[in-house]
């Protein structure tokens, strides 16, 4: 089958300073100033054509820095990441003008994936039908709703017609009615062949949605296969977690954050 | 050399982009108010009647400069001051404020100052219409020399975008060079022949001054609006200067830029 997203050994650093001095230092000087925080380190994975992956894990384990650097957002430090096609990032609210009215920011935000003034026009329509906007479309987008935001959002990304879509908790703010007509979308989708990324808490939603699974633990992949094997052991291991004392969860960090720093890159 | 023939190539394929971008940009800095756009000539319209109160009537007690009086020779030079001063300032800080909002690699990040001092310079064309049209009913009619300013534009907008590129980077990456640059520019319009007569200096002072090419512009668009002589063949060897230190400000300003944005992002 064809591979759409392969990334390879892809690491992202990022530096704690323990005050801004030690941050200029870092830029002016070649030596290295600050601790290293890894937000990811050496994850690699393969996705095919057509698949819906979920990204799974506790706060902090790195899925929406994994899911900006695919999208290309976010620099990764090391590694690679081979995308077939235009990848598209939805997450709440982003890349929209609070000051220009909600058309405005429809041709805005077209224009700058590289619409011509002739497909943003042609495009406009069907985006407004489908963010269920109404009037509010004139209106200034700081007086939207962040659901408003979101299907606004949602809206434009979906009729760029981007080849990897990746929505970063951007459903978990819209009502039933309009995640059923995101789920409509996103099968006509894969139907298409386009390949979809999903990050959300809710395990519902992802049992719902998505084929496969990758379960993220401090930056590194724990589990990747099959949706109803990785769901499953995460949440063991979220009942094992939850049950745990604030001491214990403390040590679990460290224990993971240790292994993660001392993991010999090859 | 490549750094720079990148960044141009970009600025000639997204000319639509920035034009278009440049509007909505104009557009959402007046949402606000009530009078809208209207803002962008009452505020040149206010300082120029304050500078002309202080400068020429309280200063000078309303003598001429040279047989051109006070209020023409001042706002003359003070129109691309209004175009320069506001797209500096926003030209710097228009990469890490809007880093953000356009969360895509693919798009040129290149035009974002451009597109910035775009918008800036639409008031300054409605600006320098206005002031042409009050010159033609009190004594200096357009004339010829006028063929000078679409020129004097161009090398302003050139000017700016270097400079730009510069401190955009620059600001992205440490904030207080945006502090610094308002400072700056808070000195910089009294080191320019805008608010008050330097030609009685010592040469030797006004040659220092000479050497911030923005005094080149301040003197062509006077010579231009006023119908002074054709600046830029009677000051040919200011005019190269000029142009030499746009082209060196490009080029720095050119690989900064490529050197760092694809890590701009991570200075937020």
């Amino acid at each position: 089958m064809d591979k759409s997203v392969i990334v390879e050994n892809v690491t992202k650093k990022y530096k704690l300073y323990q005050n801004p001095s030690e941050k200029l230092l870092d830029i002016i000087l070649p030596k290295s100033y600050g601790e290293d925080f890894y937000a990811l380190r050496n994850v690699s994975f393969e996705a095919n054509k057509g698949d819906i992956i979920g990204f799974v894990g506790v706060n902090g384990s790195g899925k929406s820095t994994l899911s900006n650097v695919i999208a290309g957002v976010v620099p990764q430090t090391e590694g690679t990441i081979k995308i077939n096609g235009q990848p598209s990032l939805i997450a709440v609210s982003a890349g929209l003008n609070n000051q220009l009215t909600g058309r405005e920011n429809i041709e805005l935000k077209c224009l700058m994936l590289g619409f011509s003034k002739k497909d943003i026009k042609n495009l406009e329509p069907s985006i407004i039908e489908f963010a269920e906007l109404d009037k509010f479309i004139d209106q200034p987008v700081k007086s939207y709703s962040s659901g408003m935001k979101s299907r606004l959002g949602f809206s434009i990304s979906v009729h760029t017609d981007p080849d990897v879509l990746i929505i970063d908790e951007a459903l978990s703010v819209g009502d039933k009615a309009f995640a059923e007509k995101c789920l409509d979308k996103m099968n006509e989708f894969k139907s298409q062949g386009k390949t979809m990324f999903f990050i959300s808490h809710s395990i519902g939603q992802m049992k719902q949605f998505c084929e496969k699974a990758i379960w993220l633990e401090y930056g590194q992949i724990r589990m990747y296969g099959d949706v109803n094997n990785v769901i499953p052991e995460y949440e063991k291991f979220l009942n094992e977690y939850k049950k745990m004392t604030s001491e214990e969860k403390k040590e679990y960090r460290d224990n993971s954050l240790k292994k993660q720093r001392e993991l010999n890159l090859v | 050399m490549s750094a720079m023939m990148t960044v141009i190539k970009e600025q000639i394929a997204n000319f639509y982009l920035i034009r278009r971008l440049s509007l909505y940009e104009l557009k959402s800095s007046n949402n606000n108010n009530y009078l809208g756009m209207l803002w962008e000539l009452l505020n040149p319209g206010i300082q120029i009647t304050i500078f002309w109160f202080v400068f020429g009537y309280g200063i000078r007690g309303g003598s001429d400069v040279e047989g051109v009086p006070f209020f023409h020779w001042m706002v003359a030079g003070l129109i691309v001051w209004f175009f320069i001063n506001p797209s500096i300032s926003q030209g710097s800080k228009s990469i890490y404020s809007r880093i953000k909002m356009i969360s895509k690699m693919s798009f040129p990040m290149s035009v974002i100052p451009t597109y910035v001092i775009f918008s800036k310079l639409y008031p300054h064309i409605a600006l320098t219409i206005i002031i042409t049209i009050i010159f033609q009913f009190s004594g200096f009619p357009i004339s010829v020399y006028y063929l000078q300013v679409p020129y004097f534009m161009f090398a302003s907008v050139i000017l700016l975008l270097a400079i730009s590129l510069i401190t955009s980077t620059l600001s992205t990456i440490v904030r207080d060079v945006q502090q610094i640059i308002q400072a700056l520019l808070r000195i910089m319009i009294y080191m320019l022949p805008i608010l008050w007569v330097t030609f009685k200096l010592p040469e030797s002072l006004q040659a220092v001054m000479k050497l911030n090419p923005v005094y080149y512009l301040v003197e062509g668009y006077r010579h231009a609006l006023l119908g002074e002589g054709w600046y830029i063949t009677e000051s040919i060897s200011y005019t190269l200067y000029f142009w030499l230190i746009v082209l060196v400000l490009f080029f720095i300003g050119s690989i900064l830029h490529l050197k760092f944005r694809r890590h701009f992002i991570d200075f937020l």
